[in-house]
């Protein structure tokens, strides 16, 4: 049994599809966890939930259009971001309010176009519930464009993202331009959430940015400690799946999101027996 | 000996949200000052220490940091700022003390490049000088109320400041753990001449501990604690002429600036 799986897994692993997924994933593993880790210190969790379903409107405009639909995906995701943004700042809308706006508004979009087009339903089921082993090369390439981009972001910036994070009034007294900051921040949340749609689709893209972050919490580390622990889980997370999926067949969001929810579930069972709560 | 103005206001009106919040202030901190800031609530002693940082827009007059402009003024690593309420952070967050400690040595110059190890040697100097260098990979959720003080002090002088300005930053904290607060601030303003602005309702350790008052209450009012008579005199002006505040140095603790 245990060599007819490594035997699969070998066979697979000589596929340029399978390597592509691998890589697509690995990259989006990266980039999901530590702008994931972000959005549940800043207690904004859901916004990844609110722009990817946004972003199904701009994935059904791109169906019709012919143009890649994670471009189009990614346009309204960043139009999204910005429209939570000015809602929240111009108090037109608190944040869960201003989520639910562009989520509806989005998603109902999505629904009218595919009613005017008359269809397409193979292609935005595979947008809605990801399909990382169809993943081609252009679709590869744009996943490692917003991937890479939004690493390097954090690798040059995360100590002022920390600070904005933690205390945004002390951050701007230390002389960060926290609006530049965070402009970009949320920019960075609509190139993540578009590249993960490809990964995870629409519906699962919160699991995959929420779950590897909220398990490595529960482990009680440094902040460092804590970074670490999110990428290695989210990576886990989603290589099990992708492995999975292949070998038996099963949808591979699903099975990510499984792994990611049983992660969370150790952690938070470790965190009962090792803090007493 | 003259001592050396670091904060000048003159005839400064400050907006927020199109009210005039601060009229016609006028007051001059010198180094070594330790400065109560006092007030009712909404009197604008919060708004008052955000035009220091050039946050909100000045409508008249001009405020001067080291004799320069805050417009002009950029060597914001010599202030350091310790927020209203900064003890009562979200105790899930994922950081150690000397992680959060080490935040403060972020200026406007090390921005995009990655602290130093005389940053961090700076983080291991602060943390031993407040006293807290035993607990510097505890995660700062665990701390008491007293580690939690001495931890955002060690934040604020890791960056070697000249100027040290708290809002309220011990709301919540009972009794002795005030005292102990203030007796701290009071050893640093002695012993490395740390100009010190706090804004605080406990107007006995502002008596007892501080050299200077500044009343705020839309208008703003200095005065030299060491000299004034009767603290009354200032204080009336923005509590109302029905309060009376009644003070008997003989109870204050510990180490005073009155020399």
């Amino acid at each position: 049994m245990i060599d007819s799986v490594i035997n699969d897994i070998l066979t697979l692993l000589g596929f340029q599809f399978f390597q592509y997924a691998l890589i697509g994933g690995i990259i989006s593993a990266l980039a999901t966890s530590w702008i994931g880790l972000f959005l549940i210190l800043r207690h904004e969790s859901m916004i990844s939930d609110g722009i990817a379903h946004t972003a199904f409107g701009g994935i059904a405009l791109g169906l019709l259009l012919g143009i890649n639909p994670l471009i189009t995906a990614l346009v309204v995701s960043i139009i999204a971001v910005l429209g939570i943004s000015y809602m929240r700042k111009k108090e037109l809308a608190k944040s869960d309010a201003a989520i639910a706006v562009m989520l509806s508004l989005g998603f109902s979009t999505g629904l009218i176009i595919i009613s005017i087009a008359g269809g397409f339903n193979v292609e935005i089921f595979s947008y809605l519930f990801g399909s990382i082993l169809t993943i081609d090369n252009i679709d590869l390439f744009i996943v490692s464009f917003l991937g890479l981009a939004s690493i390097c972001f954090f690798g040059i910036f995360y100590k002022e993202l920390l600070s904005i994070t933690f205390d945004e009034e002390s951050a701007k007294v230390t002389g960060i331009p926290v609006r530049y900051f965070t402009f970009t921040f949320n920019l960075l949340v609509a190139f993540t959430i578009a590249l993960s749609i490809k990964v995870i689709g629409v519906i699962l893209v919160v699991a995959l940015m929420v779950l590897p972050g909220l398990a490595a919490l529960q482990l009680k580390r440094s902040f460092r400690g804590t970074m670490i622990m999110t990428v290695c889980f989210s990576i886990l997370s989603i290589v099990i799946g992708i492995f999975f999926s292949a070998v038996y067949n099963i949808a591979t969001s699903g099975v990510i999101v499984f792994f990611a929810a049983g992660i969370f579930l150790i952690t938070a069972v470790y965190h009962k027996i090792r803090y007493n709560v | 000996m003259e001592k050396k103005p670091v904060l000048e206001f003159s005839h400064v009106d400050v907006m927020r949200s199109k009210d005039l919040v601060i009229q016609d202030a006028t007051f001059t901190i010198n180094q070594g000052d330790y400065v109560g800031v006092v007030g009712p609530n909404g009197g604008g002693k919060t708004t008052l220490l955000l035009a220091i940082f050039n946050f909100l827009p000045i409508k008249n007059g001009s405020i001067h940091l080291f004799s320069k402009t805050i417009q002009a003024f950029s060597e914001w690593d010599r202030i350091a700022y310790i927020p209203q309420g900064a003890i009562h952070f979200d105790t899930h967050f994922p950081l150690t003390v000397s992680e959060l400690v080490s935040l403060g040595r972020i200026t406007h110059a090390n921005i995009g490049k990655p602290l130093k190890k005389t940053d961090w040697d700076a983080v291991n100097v602060s943390l031993n000088l407040m006293g807290i260098g035993d607990i510097a990979h505890k995660r700062i959720g665990s701390l008491s109320g007293g580690q939690k003080q001495r931890m955002f002090i060690a934040k604020a002088l890791v960056r070697n400041p000249e100027i040290l300005i708290l809002d309220e930053p011990v709301a919540g904290i009972d009794a002795t753990g005030l005292e102990n607060f203030y007796k701290l601030l009071s050893d640093l303003n002695l012993k490395k001449n740390l100009t010190i602005l706090i804004v605080s309702h406990d107007l006995s350790s502002v008596f007892c501990r501080m050299t200077k008052i500044l009343c705020v209450n839309k208008n703003v009012y200095m005065s030299d604690i060491t000299k004034e008579i009767d603290p009354n005199v200032a204080l009336k002006k923005v509590y109302g002429e029905h309060f009376h505040f009644v003070f008997h140095e003989h109870e204050c603790k510990g180490d005073f600036h009155h020399d």
